[in-house]
Parts: structure tokens; C-alpha cells; sequence
């Protein structure tokens, strides 16, 4: 029997985000024959995002909090805008759950889950005492906000060192702190209550156990809005900086040919997604201890950056799913069995940022061009011209690789990484180019601590290369001369 | 025509043109060296191709590889150095800054200002913490010494250079 996909009407689609993510969803909306809408701010009147747009609508402002961050100012361009929905896409107001609200008493369908879900889920408190109710097991510490530096020393002092620190709105693993010792908590307890106050205007802390040599996995996840939940395989995140992740690949090399491993992991985040009646597209995280027990760490209710690697090993569209989701059409999935995977796909995170120091590094891009092996996906907000500046994320764009087994995939990132011609700007290609040929990585045994223990950053020839740098000056002169 | 190449301490590398040659509309030939303590290393012969609007180079016209099409860039970076690029003449007043300057190595926002004038401060104590792209960096101090003067206050949103604290030595 030929499954057929659903036809839905047109609407009118407003994007409040920027850059790649910006550009993905636009493509998705015209591909469903809506009409996307992009912003653009006082701070980057030429955003990338704009050319797969129909219709640009200006956000006054220059900073953050002026524009994506505004919840008021993006309602009242989308009622003046007659918009029938908006997507958050991820970062800004994409878990924000009283944004969602407001929308939705004013009419306006939000793309992403209930508001419910967002709320619960984006408190770590609740969502583990939830996960905890639901039988998905979760890391020993505490379940509500820790007042007090003493406090937090006493339970840290009960549950044993190593602990984290970590802001109870946090996510996308800012706001977060390992601590060794008592010592460390007192040093850090501050700071990072500081930080997760400026960047989720919430400075509350949790504390909890470190679980050693863990690995990062997550399971996408998709629903609709009769019930249906499906789960998309998981991924591994285990490579991170900072507790944010540079390095993704699905399915987990870490699980491999585990199928029993991969089906209770899975059911488990469906199970957890039942007990929120989630309806759009989110992503249920776990920690994975050395044994291959997994604890809940988090869900995040909304698209993540790392979605184009399970689009690849599935072969299904992701945010079209979430859009026709929110909008109530037919996600045309028959069930769970109609979800399979093949291969093996890897995304590398190319950042504007230091490559030894992973700092970053803003700057302007006066050469980019690519030259990437057949079926390479670059998900990218660049173009020659481009100021990276300080005000957002130094994420610039995704490479992602599929290959039928894992040695393809990466066979194929390291060829797609040298045929990427980044010009003006530091970014972390070097380092990438380092952990790809990496032995460690290429077995797939490594764990999030990955770069603090292996190090690769020490081993990126930072010698003077005059063939590369004669190389720019001839393209100059030639282009100079008129040819 | 000489290239200078300035990194952020000022130290400097010399790029010499010595020859260019004009093979036909799409293909010229260029000889390069660098100049290093008055001699001349490096050398290198490199050809530039056109071909369907996009340059590609060569050291010896069987192997191409392609470059970005690009202007004469105001920086290059070699993995994590950044070079300023002068065609021609040699600026001046880029000193590198001293130890004990604290500067601002990228636009932020001042979040602590931990040290006070006249605080005896150790090298690798951090003295400002600086919030750039959504990231809190500590700013450190490169020497053992005093704190002179501090020029900014918390709050404040700096530009990249911007001089925050001056810390003597003993």
C-alpha cells in the first residue's frame, strides 16, 4: 500500500529567531506552501535568514533584550503582521512558556508544545520529581532550589563529591559548574547564580551528583497533538566544550549494536514525554553511566541544534513534522515501525571561536566558499561579508555527514572540513580536523570529558603555514589583476 | 610589493612579491618569499587559475586546490593568530601591550570588577570578569604587582582594545 502524505491549507508563519536555524525553518514553511516571516533588527539590518523569507518584518531595537528576547514587541508585530503562528526556533523565547501563552490568548498558534509542558520541563526541579513519579530514573540530589552556599555545602557533603552546580532554568549547558571540592562550591556558588540570573532572569540552584566518564545521549522525540507520540533513535553529544556540545553523531556509537539498550532508552523518553502529554517536537536527554545505565537529565521542549543528524539517519523532516503538528494538520506517520534509521550520521558544530582556547571570537568573514563531498549538508548562516559580532551565539553553522557506516561518516567530515574556506575569521576547524583523526574518537570510546582528558585542542599545529598564507595573497593580487 | 603581517603582539612577518606573470586571462604565476632576519625563506612559485568563476592554486599545475574568492583582507588568521595585513608600508604605534595592561581582547560587558587600586595582585589572578557572547570570561593578570588604576566600572559596555586596568610590577 502507497502511504500518502496530508495536504493542510496556507498560513501565514512568523520566525521570531536568526540565523541558520531562521533560514532552516523558512525552508521548511515554503516547502509546506506557508508563507514564512522573517525579522530583522537594528543590529543586523542584512541577516542571512531574510533570503528564504516571503515577507521582512523590522524588530526596532539593537540588543537581545530589545528584540528576540521581547516578548510584547514580537506579539504586537505578529497581530499587526496577521500571523497565524510562530516559531521560536531554538534559544530566545523557544521555552518560554509565558510567551507561549500570551500567544495563545491572543490567538496565535505557537510552535512548539503545550505550555504546560513547557513549564514543567524547563523547571529542573519538577521535571525530575515528574521523571521520578513516572519510573524514569534520575541523578541522585536535590529536587528544589538550594538557598543557601551552606546549604549546598551540606548536601554536597552528603550525596559526596564530585557535584554540580546547576541553574534551575538552565539549558543548552550554560549556567552549570563542576565542583571537586567544598572549596569549589564556595568559590562557584555565586558566579554561577549570577550567570543563570542574566541569562534566564532566574538565579535559582540545584546541586547534584557527578556521574564519572558519563556520556551525553539524547532521544528526539515527536507528537502530535491526538496522542501520538514517536521516538526518532537517539544521538550522542558526548563531545563538549563548556558543557556545550560541538561534536554530534546518531546513533550512538557508545550503545552500537546494543538493541535492547536502544529500544528501553527509547521507550523510556516516550514513557517521560506520556507523563507531560507532550505534542510537538523535543528532546528527552540522559546521562549514561559506564554500564550502560541511563539517568534522566533533562528535556528540551523545543527543535535542537543537532536535529539535522536524526533528519539524516531517518530521512524525515523534523521541523515540517513540528509545523504540522502545531497546526493540528496530519503528521502523516503511520506508527512507530514507519520510523526507521540507515547509516550512520555525524554533525560538527563550526563555531566562531579560538581553536585552543575555545573562547570566541567575533570577527568579519572576508572569504567563504565550500567544496564538500557528495551529500554533505551545511546548515550555515554565512556568506563573504558577514560581521560576526559579540551580541549572539558564535555557532556560524553545522556540517553534517552521512555515511552507511561510521568510518564513511567520518571519512567524509574529514574531506568536507578540508574543502571548508573560512577567510578573516578564527574558527574551531582546526581543533575539529585534530578530533576527527583522533584514535580515541575514531573508535567512538570517549566520553563527555573528552576534551579535558584527550586534549586535542594541544595537538593544532599552530606553526606559521606560508603556503596558506601565500596562497590568500596570490588569490588577492590574481583578483586584483583582473582575472 | 611587500606584505607586512602584524599579530596582536607585534611581532611582524615580511611577504615579499618578487615576480608576477601573466600567462593569459585566467592564469597568472606569482613568486613569493618571506623575509625573516634579513634573509630570504620560503620561496614559492604559485599559480592562480580562473576556472568557471572560482580561483583555484597550484605550486605546479597538475594539483589545484581551491581558495575563497576574497579582497585584500584587513586580517588573516593562521589557526589562532590574527594578523593584521599591511600591503606596502609599515605602520607604526602597534606596539604590543604591555603585561600589566589589561585590555579588552573582544567587545563585552564589564559583569565584577574584583580587584581594587593599590591591591597587591599574583600572575593568573583574575581581577575583572568581562561577559562576551553569552560567556563569562575572567580577565587575569600577566603580572605579580599592584593594581594602579582601574578605568572602567561594572555595567560598562567596552569595544575590542579598550585599555579596563593597569597592574605595575614590583
Amino acid at each position: 500500500m502507497m502511504i500518502r502524505q496530508p495536504q493542510n491549507e496556507s498560513r501565514r508563519i512568523m520566525i521570531a529567531n536568526r540565523g541558520e536555524i531562521a533560514s532552516r525553518v523558512a525552508k521548511a514553511c515554503r516547502e509546506l506552501g506557508h508563507t514564512p516571516i522573517g525579522l530583522w533588527t537594528d543590529n543586523e539590518p542584512e541577516a542571512t535568514h531574510l533570503q528564504f523569507c516571503d515577507e521582512w518584518v523590522h524588530l526596532e531595537g539593537a540588543s537581545n533584550a530589545e528584540t528576540y528576547l521581547n516578548p510584547e514587541k514580537i506579539l504586537k508585530i505578529a497581530k499587526e503582521n496577521n500571523v497565524h503562528a510562530i516559531h521560536p526556533g531554538y534559544g530566545f523565547l523557544s521555552e518560554n512558556a509565558d510567551f507561549a501563552r500570551t500567544l495563545e490568548a491572543n490567538g496565535i498558534t505557537f510552535i512548539g508544545p503545550n505550555t504546560e509542558a513547557i513549564r514543567v520541563m524547563g523547571d529542573k526541579a519538577i521535571s525530575k520529581r515528574l521523571a521520578n513519579e513516572a519510573g524514569v530514573p534520575t541523578v541522585p540530589g536535590t529536587d528544589t532550589a538550594v538557598p543557601t552556599v551552606e546549604e549546598a555545602v551540606r548536601i554536597s557533603n552528603d550525596i559526596g563529591y564530585p557535584v554540580l552546580l546547576k541553574a534551575v532554568a538552565g539549558g543548552g549547558g550554560r549556567g552549570m559548574r563542576a565542583c571537586e571540592s567544598e572549596a569549589d562550591v564556595r568559590a562557584n556558588f555565586e558566579a554561577v547564580g549570577r550567570e543563570s540570573l542574566a541569562a534566564f532572569n532566574n538565579g535559582d540552584l540545584l546541586v547534584e551528583k557527578l556521574i564519572l566518564n558519563p556520556r551525553h545521549v539524547e532521544v528526539q522525540i515527536l507528537a502530535d497533538k491526538k496522542g501520538n507520540i514517536f521516538h526518532f533513535f537517539e544521538r550522542e553529544c558526548s563531545v563538549q566544550r563548556r558543557h556545550q556540545k560541538i561534536i554530534e553523531e546518531a546513533p550512538s556509537p557508545f550503545i552500537g549494536n546494543d538493541e535492547a539498550v536502544r529500544q528501553d532508552l527509547c521507550e523510556t523518553a516516550v514513557k517521560l514525554a506520556k507523563a507531560v502529554d507532550y505534542d510537538s517536537a523535543g528532546t528527552v536527554e540522559f546521562i549514561m553511566a559506564e554500564d550502560k545505565s541511563f539517568y534522566f537529565l533533562e528535556m528540551n521542549t523545543r527543535i535542537q541544534v543537532e536535529h539535522p543528524i536524526t533528519e539524516e539517519i531517518t530521512g524525515m523532516d523534523l521541523i515540517v513534522c513540528m509545523i504540522q503538528s502545531a497546526l493540528g494538520d496530519e503528521l502523516g506517520i503511520p506508527s512507530q515501525e514507519f520510523i526507521t534509521r540507515t547509516g550512520h550520521a555525524i554533525e560538527c558544530r563550526i563555531c566562531a571561536e579560538d581553536p585552543i582556547t575555545m573562547l570566541p571570537a567575533p570577527g568579519l568573514v572576508t572569504g567563504f566558499e565550500t567544496n564538500f563531498p557528495q551529500g554533505t549538508r551545511f546548515d550555515h548562516c554565512m556568506y563573504k561579508g558577514l560581521e560576526v559580532t559579540p551580541d549572539f551565539d558564535p555557532m556560524v553553522g553545522k556540517l553534517v555527514c552521512k555515511g552507511i557506516v561510521r568510518d564513511v561518516a567520518l571519512r567524509k567530515m574529514r574531506a568536507a572540513l578540508d574543502g571548508l574556506f573560512i577567510e578573516g575569521l578564527k574558527t574551531n576547524k582546526p581543533l575539529l580536523k585534530e578530533i576527527l583523526k583522533e584514535e580515541k574518537f575514531c573508535e567512538g570510546d570517549y566520553s563527555t570529558s573528552y576534551i579535558k582528558e584527550i586534549a586535542p585542542q594541544d595537538k593544532v599545529d599552530t606553526s606559521f603555514n606560508h603556503h596558506r598564507f601565500y596562497t590568500v595573497l596570490a588569490g588577492v593580487e590574481a583578483r586584483r589583476m583582473g582575472i | 610589493m611587500r606584505t607586512y603581517l602584524i599579530d596582536d603582539e607585534g611581532k611582524e612577518i615580511i611577504v615579499d612579491l618578487t615576480r608576477s606573470k601573466v600567462h593569459d586571462y585566467n592564469l597568472v604565476e606569482f613568486d613569493y618569499q618571506t623575509l625573516e632576519d634579513n634573509k630570504q625563506t620560503n620561496k614559492e612559485t604559485m599559480w592562480v587559475k580562473k576556472v568557471s568563476g572560482q580561483y583555484f592554486v597550484s605550486n605546479d599545475q597538475k594539483n589545484w586546490a581551491k581558495i575563497p574568492r576574497q579582497d585584500l583582507p584587513s586580517r588573516m588568521i593562521n589557526v589562532n593568530t590574527t594578523y593584521s595585513i599591511f600591503r606596502g608600508f609599515k605602520p607604526s604605534g602597534l606596539a604590543g601591550a604591555d603585561e600589566g595592561e589589561l585590555l579588552t581582547k573582544m567587545p563585552g560587558k564589564i559583569v565584577k570588577i574584583i580587584a581594587e587600586v593599590g591591591q597587591e595582585v599574583k600572575k593568573g589572578e583574575t581581577l575583572i570578569i568581562l561577559e562576551a557572547m553569552k560567556m563569562e570570561n575572567e580577565i587575569k593578570s600577566g603580572l605579580d604587582g599592584v593594581v594602579k588604576a582601574i578605568h572602567v566600572s561594572e555595567g560598562d559596555a567596552l569595544e575590542q582594545n579598550v585599555l579596563m586596568m593597569e597592574v605595575e610590577a614590583k
